[in-house]
């Protein structure tokens, strides 16, 4: 019951978070110089064309009031228009959005499932090519560029071997996108579209290879220097007093250095939407954090505060889901 | 120094006592830490312990009980290693056997009690869940059965509603609770020799008594030999038949208890003893002489001579011998004090 009520506060406690985070972004953003007025009509446009612009934009009034119509607007599920797309901000980041997250979800399950293994393993072990491999692993990762990496996967694996397709989008372009759930592999799988979902998969792997290389490493520091700590602690050394063998010790350990993989984890997932954008730029993904870039570029402030909203829901969502798993995981948490 | 460490291991041996459950023989454990000298926690530890019997080893913090402790058990912290000597538990050194076998024996055969039990104990498990796992792994048997000898050895510790506790986690006990649990699981597998290292430490006066009361009669009922690790000369009066004094990785003093309390005989015993007697003027007495600068200790010569209120010049060329004076009564020192 108590862990409903506190459930309950949380999600009451998103709204006001919410809106504290759109305040932040309009006013970063209007702090940022530029005029779109200036930018749409382009370097012949007369002062006075601007000027009447700027009043049909509502750029004239107070940053207060454009404030308030903004949320006004908000709360009827109006994101704006973005003067680049000419779309609604909301039809546009409905596609580009999933894009990104299906790249960002795919690039942090390929670091869990090699930075989660080495981690351990170079915990446990003090010698040998794996526990050497998780040692500098870390170190390499946390030096790599991701951009850099992804154009020598293209290099390598496009160029040279000619193992994937060309290098640009999300599928080939001669192919309908399906368009259930967002995401192009789960879309197709849903439709029976195999052809689709090779082409959507060829086009995933290096994107998500860069990403899942690079991020591997914080999951794998996370994960040694936790299970290390674990593994002298006092409950290790007592259920090793108590004749445990080693693999159950090692069982209980990890499962005591879950939160902390758990917590590196959801912040690298909230970080890389926006942050995967030099990934997205070079495999020209069209997702949501280019769109982001762009916007900023050509002050463009609906696309931008539409994916501050979105990413921030997103991250809001994840730090929840990760609560639930906190409370899952720790039973001292539960009180 | 090889010389002066005589073994207690056959001196010992009175021709009727029957097989010891455990005998350490010529102990030495040393931290060897990167760049500096070993620094030598047990510098040849011998004694013996019968069948049923209760050794308790008294010394202040640093003299090397907690290392004996884990040496026994097979898990000297990371630094540490046995350096030499043999720990002879019915009959098996332990120190040879492949550590397959000794993590079979640990917990099974031979078992600990830890101080600070809620920290010892594995946070995210429920408390039955952490004695059924030892009785799985030792006793083979099925986790039904594990489940229902967790509830039988809880009751025999007196825990309370121990249905209820059961599903506890150690965080939802207090100390004294947590205590019965660690004693539950180190009783679990009716093992033949249990260490108790500072168990009771932690816990007010009165859970103590009642734990110490506890254990008795559990050890008692059994046949179980102990070996009572403790600081507090008090409890080790009352627990013990015999005592061990240990100072600086060494005995200085081993005697049955009614014996030592009547009179001990190594200056390090009797202020071990004037510490809690909370008589200053006692204190006094035994502890080393004020205004004079502490002489330079040589390495050679007894340990404690540099704050003992006996020494003489021998006692800084001489390392004393751990001698018999009496039946089954040692001591570490040239010029015992004599009753």
């Amino acid at each position: 019951m108590a862990i409903l009520r506190y459930l309950g506060g949380r999600l009451l406690f998103l709204v006001p978070q919410m809106v504290g985070i759109v305040l932040v972004g309009f006013i970063l953003i209007k702090a940022v110089p530029g005029d779109p007025a200036t930018l749409m009509l382009g370097p012949m446009a007369t002062p006075d064309s601007i000027a009447k612009l700027r009043g049909d934009l509502g750029l004239d009034k107070p940053v207060t009031t454009q404030f308030l119509i903004y949320l006004k607007k908000l709360a009827h599920g109006d994101f704006g228009t973005s003067w680049q797309t000419t779309q609604p901000v909301l039809e546009d980041l409905k596609v580009r959005f999933p894009a990104t997250l299906e790249l960002v979800t795919f690039g942090l399950l390929l670091a869990l499932a090699i930075g989660i293994p080495l981690g351990i393993v170079s915990a446990v072990r003090k010698t040998g090519f794996l526990a050497k491999l998780g040692d500098s692993y870390g170190l390499v990762a946390g030096a790599l560029p991701d951009f850099w990496l992804a154009l020598i996967l293209i290099y390598v694996f496009y160029s040279v071997l000619g193992w994937v397709s060309s290098p640009i989008g999300r599928i080939d372009i001669t192919m309908v996108p399906p368009t259930a759930t967002g995401f192009y592999t789960l879309g197709s799988l849903l439709e029976g579209n195999w052809a689709a979902f090779r082409s959507s998969i060829q086009h995933l792997v290096l994107p998500v290879a860069t990403l899942g290389l690079i991020n591997a490493g914080p999951i794998l520091k996370m994960t040694q220097s936790t299970m290390q700590r674990m593994l002298q602690s006092d409950f290790s050394e007592y259920e090793r007093l108590c004749g445990l063998p080693e693999r159950l010790v090692m069982r209980h350990a990890l499962r005591n250095a879950l939160p902390s993989v758990v917590t590196i984890v959801s912040v690298l997932y909230g970080f890389l939407i926006g942050g995967a954008v030099l990934v997205e730029i070079v495999f020209s993904w069209g997702g949501a954090g280019q769109y982001a870039v762009q916007g900023v570029l050509n002050s463009d402030f609906n696309p931008v505060l539409g994916f501050v909203i979105f990413s921030a829901l997103f991250s809001l969502v994840v730090y929840f889901t990760v609560d639930l798993v906190y409370l899952a995981i720790d039973p001292r948490i539960r009180h | 120094m090889a010389l002066a460490q005589g073994g207690v291991g056959t001196e010992a041996a009175a021709p009727t006592s029957p097989a010891p459950i455990l005998e350490v023989d010529d102990l030495e454990v040393a931290y060897h830490v990167y760049g500096a000298a070993p620094v030598r926690a047990l510098k040849g530890v011998s004694f013996r312990i019968a069948p049923g019997e209760i050794l308790g080893v008294v010394g202040e913090s640093g003299a090397g009980k907690t290392t004996l402790s884990r040496a026994i058990m097979g898990v000297v912290p990371a630094p540490g290693r046995i350096e030499r000597g043999r720990i002879s538990f019915l009959g098996t050194n332990l120190i040879e056997l492949e550590d397959v076998e000794l993590t079979a024996r640990r917990g099974r055969d031979l078992s600990m009690i830890v101080a600070n039990p809620r920290g010892e104990l594995n946070p995210l498990l429920p408390i039955a869940k952490q004695i059924a796992n030892v009785a799985q792994v030792h006793l083979g048997v099925a986790p039904p059965r594990a489940r229902e000898m967790a509830l039988d050895m809880l009751r025999s510790v007196a825990i309370p509603d121990p249905e209820r506790r059961m599903r506890a986690y150690p965080h939802e006990l207090s100390g004294g609770m947590a205590q019965r649990v660690v004693i539950a699981i180190a009783l679990l597998c009716k093992p033949k020799f249990v260490i108790s290292d500072d168990a009771t430490s932690g816990l007010d006066v009165t859970v103590q008594a009642q734990i110490l009361e506890l254990l008795r009669t559990l050890v008692r009922e059994k046949g179980t030999s102990m070996l009572y690790i403790t600081r507090d000369t008090g409890v080790a009066a009352n627990f013990c038949d015999r005592i061990a004094i240990m100072h600086q990785g060494e005995i200085v003093e081993e005697a049955p208890t009614g014996d030592f309390f009547a009179g001990p005989e190594h200056p390090y015993s009797n202020l071990l003893l004037a510490a809690f007697a909370h008589d200053p003027a006692l204190r006094q007495r035994w502890s080393a002489v004020a205004g004079e600068a502490a002489p330079e200790m040589t390495g050679l010569g007894c340990l404690y001579a540099d704050r003992c209120v006996r020494r003489e010049e021998r006692c800084f060329r001489e390392h004393p011998a751990l001698r018999p004076v009496q039946a089954a009564r040692f001591v570490r020192c040239h010029f015992p004090v004599e009753r």
